[in-house]
């Protein structure tokens, strides 16, 4: 009889504690569904995920040469050696370019993501609503410092200081956004944190709720060194065919570059492995392939660069390879945390209302394929520039000419056609 | 959980959050206008050096870059993104509604942000390092290109006053929606003007050049800027005044009625004064100077584009997007080709508090232990988009508003009569239960008699038998 009672008794409370966590749940999930935008989604939510994916993957790429190439230009600096100071002064110039090239090509995975994850990022920004508006704020300092550190490079101690400045600033850039990242991944918490328990509204978007240490430095600060180094040994392959440049220092930039992609990569996989770790059991992300597969993706570029150290021009090209596969699938993974995480509340972006429409994503592909043939054209005569020694004028060839009429061509007519359907559809509402 | 897709309020006392956005959106117009103009200018002027053999205007040219460079593709690139992330927490919903419609759109405009920033840069470091030819194409694609941001920006941001054509809320149909009534006028009308502020920026940085250049060749560079700075203000009010024929009728009410008549002032003061300085430098040259262009670039941001902005913010009212969301992010009216339900029966039925996730607990129902902090979460929730509602100075300030209307049935008398019954043509109505109106005018009540001023701080009171549940462990 007692056994009875004490089966009836616990299997009441497992029922309890089961169906409260089913009806919690299920408030989580309708909020978070009622949250998404009634206008819907206007084309397949995979297309989004995949676009935000990549071009995360190609943002970081530029975060990470941005506030990698300060750190050699603090470094170098600190140096006597004219090779050190020297290179200071080149990842200068990377990290002041790329710092622009972060900005801009950050919008895309941005807009795709709020499409799709629009609860997420409007919640967890809004929580901390005033960081969020500081993130331009330093972001905005960050890279005037950054010019300022260009402006005065041939006097290295102002430079080293302002690029220090610089790095400070936009490592708290990054720090925000981590924030906003990761409290965005427990829907869960945010009435509580909200409502302090449901005794006031944090209307004053000061407070910050959340930070995971090993995603900050596994996401950020060890893949800035790391990648900037793969960056070095490029550098190095890129200008050693140029006759005017000192191969020596070339070679040895290199070698720094191997080395702390070596080092950094070490700090990069050991940081990711214990992120991984705390990452909540509930998640079932530990036991997943996405997990995995980011882990073995940093162990394989690990292979690469180690195998590097003796030549690494020649290395160059199959160690920026093995990177991206290894950011790609890091990019993955950050994607999967946050299916794992909604999955959690039932909320899944393939189930988002669709209201599908064609012709703005055939805008889209129209002038992606138009850019490509303008960036073709672009980047390539950057880079014969860049082959050609100083004081040297680089002549086109034949191809490279009727590329760039075409290239010109072909953005007029663009041109052409936007403000074309525009008369078509204005005379057609409105005359 | 019966709730709305609201999200966690962000609120900034006395100037509220709309400002902070508006300070950022002014630094990028001024920003972008300045690079979309001076690409089109500096093509131009590349084309002049080439063609007629004169290739000192490159040194010129370069100066320019390297000014926009650091200027616009700095405080540009950063501040339009700054629009996007204030927009996000100051008006959630209201930025949701315009993304959801207009990604792809956007996706298209971003292509273009990236040939942009590439080819600035690759103009700057290539100039003199590839052949002339090559050069003035690439000159020629970036200014395109940069003109091209605007064609896509312009079309959204009319959306945002109205899609002009009931048409849109039966078709949902992205050409409808995009090109809407003042899609033209609203482009011209900033293509022009851009010519102008690119001109102001030209001049200063011509005036450092004075010595470096050939005197002919600084001449012919200073006059062609004054030339079309005279142009891009002339075209711009003639366009200015088209798009203004196609504004709603409710804007029109906003502009004569609403819009403070300094605000007008300082806008026409302002084009008067950069018209006037491009005159004299196009009779006299040498009197560009960078100690003019300066004060009159600055002078352009605060009583200019700010201005201008500001404007723009307060035509759009009662609405931040395409006439079915309110400013207060409530969707205001359906739209069937979207399946987009109105939420204000829904609303007035169950109440805003309690259809709102993140208001506590203890708030949802009212009673006389928390009708003051219930009434001013409602004034954050549903006021503050607009109005500084907990002081008497700042943005439309309610200690100014309801002075001397320290009565809590007065109070709802007013609000009874003028926002929930009757709203004027600029502000939305009033969305609640009865109950929740009353405890608004308890609020707005208790306030006035603290002196029209009072903590933002909501407190549930301990009291509250659903605060006390709430707050157990």
């Amino acid at each position: 009889m007692k056994d009875m009672i004490r089966w009836f008794l616990l299997s009441i409370l497992s029922f309890m504690l089961i169906g409260g966590k089913w009806a919690f749940a299920s408030d989580v999930g309708a909020m978070l569904k009622a949250m998404t935008d009634p206008a819907g989604a206007p084309f397949y939510p995979v297309t989004m995920q995949v676009l935000q994916v990549l071009t995360w993957m190609l943002h970081m790429i530029f975060v990470y040469t941005s506030i990698g190439g300060l750190f050699f230009t603090i470094y170098g600096f600190t140096k006597k050696e004219e090779r050190w100071q020297r290179l200071a002064k080149a990842t200068l110039e990377l990290s002041k370019v790329s710092v622009s090239l972060a900005i801009v090509v950050g919008v895309a995975p941005l807009l795709f993501y709020q499409v799709i994850y629009d609860p997420l990022w409007y919640t967890s920004a809004n929580l901390s609503a005033w960081w969020y508006i500081l993130f331009i704020v330093f972001l905005l300092i960050g890279y005037y410092l950054i010019w300022g550190a260009y402006f005065t490079k041939n006097k290295p101690s102002m430079s080293m200081l302002m690029s220090a400045l610089g790095v400070l600033f936009l490592l708290l850039v990054g720090f925000i956004i981590h924030v906003v990242n990761y409290q965005s991944l427990y829907p869960e918490k945010w009435v509580e944190w909200y409502t302090n328990g449901g005794r006031t509204m944090n209307i004053s978007g000061w407070n910050i709720y959340a930070f995971n240490v090993f995603r900050y430095l596994s996401f950020l600060v060890f893949p800035s060194v790391a990648v900037t180094g793969v960056f070095l040994m490029l550098y190095n392959w890129y200008f050693r065919s140029r006759e005017d440049m000192d191969k020596d220092y070339l070679d040895w930039a290199g070698k720094v570059g191997v080395r702390a992609a070596m080092y950094a990569g070490i700090g990069w996989l050991v940081s990711h492995i214990l992120y991984i770790f705390t990452i909540p059991a509930d998640w079932g992300a530990k036991g997943s392939i996405f997990t995995w597969l980011s882990v073995l993706g940093l162990i394989l570029c690990a292979g690469v660069v180690f195998s590097s150290q003796k030549n690494p021009a020649k290395m160059a090209i199959p160690s920026l390879l093995a990177g991206s596969v290894a950011l790609l699938l890091i990019a993955i993974f950050r994607e999967y945390l946050r299916v794992a995480s909604t999955a959690r509340f039932g909320y899944s972006i393939y189930d988002y209302k669709l209201n599908l429409e064609f012709l703005s994503p055939m805008l889209f592909l129209g002038t992606l394929l138009t850019g490509l043939v303008l960036y073709a054209y672009a980047w390539w005569m950057a880079y014969q520039a860049g082959k050609t020694p100083k004081g040297k004028v680089y002549e086109a060839s034949e191809t490279e000419r009727h590329l760039g009429d075409l290239s010109v061509y072909i953005v007029i007519l663009w041109a052409i056609v936007f403000i074309g359907v525009g008369l078509i559809v204005v005379v057609r509402n409105y005359v | 959980m019966d709730v709305l897709g609201f999200y966690p309020m962000w609120y900034v006392p006395v100037v509220g959050s709309a400002i902070i956005l508006g300070i950022i959106a002014s630094i990028h117009v001024l920003a972008s206008h300045t690079s979309v103009g001076a690409s089109i200018l500096l093509a131009y002027l590349a084309t002049k050096a080439y063609r007629e053999n004169q290739p000192q205007i490159y040194d010129y040219i370069k100066k320019y870059l390297l000014t926009l460079l650091v200027f616009s593709y700095v405080s540009g690139s950063i501040s339009g993104p700054g629009i996007w992330f204030s927009a996000t927490v100051s008006n959630p919903r209201g930025i949701s509604a315009l993304i959801h419609n207009f990604v792809w759109v956007w996706a298209a405009e971003w292509i273009w942000f990236v040939a942009e920033v590439t080819l600035v840069y690759i103009l700057y470091y290539t100039l003199g390092r590839i052949d002339q030819r090559s050069w003035l194409k690439l000159a020629w694609i970036f200014a395109i290109v940069s003109w091209a941001t605007m064609y896509i920006i312009v079309g959204i941001l009319s959306f945002m006053l109205s899609p002009g054509h009931e048409k849109w809320f039966a078709t949902g149909s992205i050409l409808d929606a995009f090109y809407n009534k003042n899609y033209f006028p609203h482009l011209l009308s900033r293509t022009a003007y851009m010519f102008a502020i690119a001109g102001i920026v030209g001049l200063g940085i011509a005036s450092l050049m004075k010595k470096d250049l050939p005197e002919k060749i600084y001449k012919d560079i200073v006059k062609t800027l004054s030339y079309w700075g005279i142009g891009g203000i002339v075209f711009g009010l003639m366009f200015f005044a088209w798009y203004m024929s196609t504004l709603p009728e409710r804007s029109h009410i906003m502009i004569e009625g609403v819009v403070p008549l300094y605000l007008k002032v300082s806008i026409m003061l302002t084009i008067l004064i950069v018209l006037a300085y491009f005159f004299l430098t196009a009779i006299r040259p040498q009197a560009a100077s960078l100690w003019i262009s300066i004060p009159i670039f600055i002078l352009i941001y605060f009583t200019g584009v700010f201005p201008e902005e500001k404007i723009r913010e307060t035509i759009r009212k009662p609405y931040i997007a395409g006439e079915f969301v309110w400013v207060n992010q409530i969707i205001s009216r359906d739209v069937p080709a979207k399946g987009i339900k109105s939420e204000v029966p829904v609303i007035d039925e169950k109440g805003l508090l309690t259809v709102n996730p993140f208001v506590p607990e203890g708030l949802k129902k009212i009673d006389s232990q928390n009708e003051i902090m219930a009434g001013k979460a409602i004034a954050i929730l549903q006021c503050s988009g607009c109005h500084s509602v907990t002081g008497s100075t700042g943005l439309r300030p309610f200690g100014q508003k309801f002075e001397g209307m320290a009565d809590p049935n007065v109070v709802y008398g007013f609000l009874a009569g003028y926002l929930r019954d009757n709203p004027p043509p600029y502000m939305p109505k009033f969305v609640g239960t009865d109950e929740e109106l009353r405890a608004l005018s308890a609020y707005i009540a208790h306030m006035i008699s603290n002196g029209g001023s009072i903590s933002a701080k909501i407190e549930v009171p301990t009291t509250s038998a659903e605060a006390k549940k709430e707050a157990q462990p």
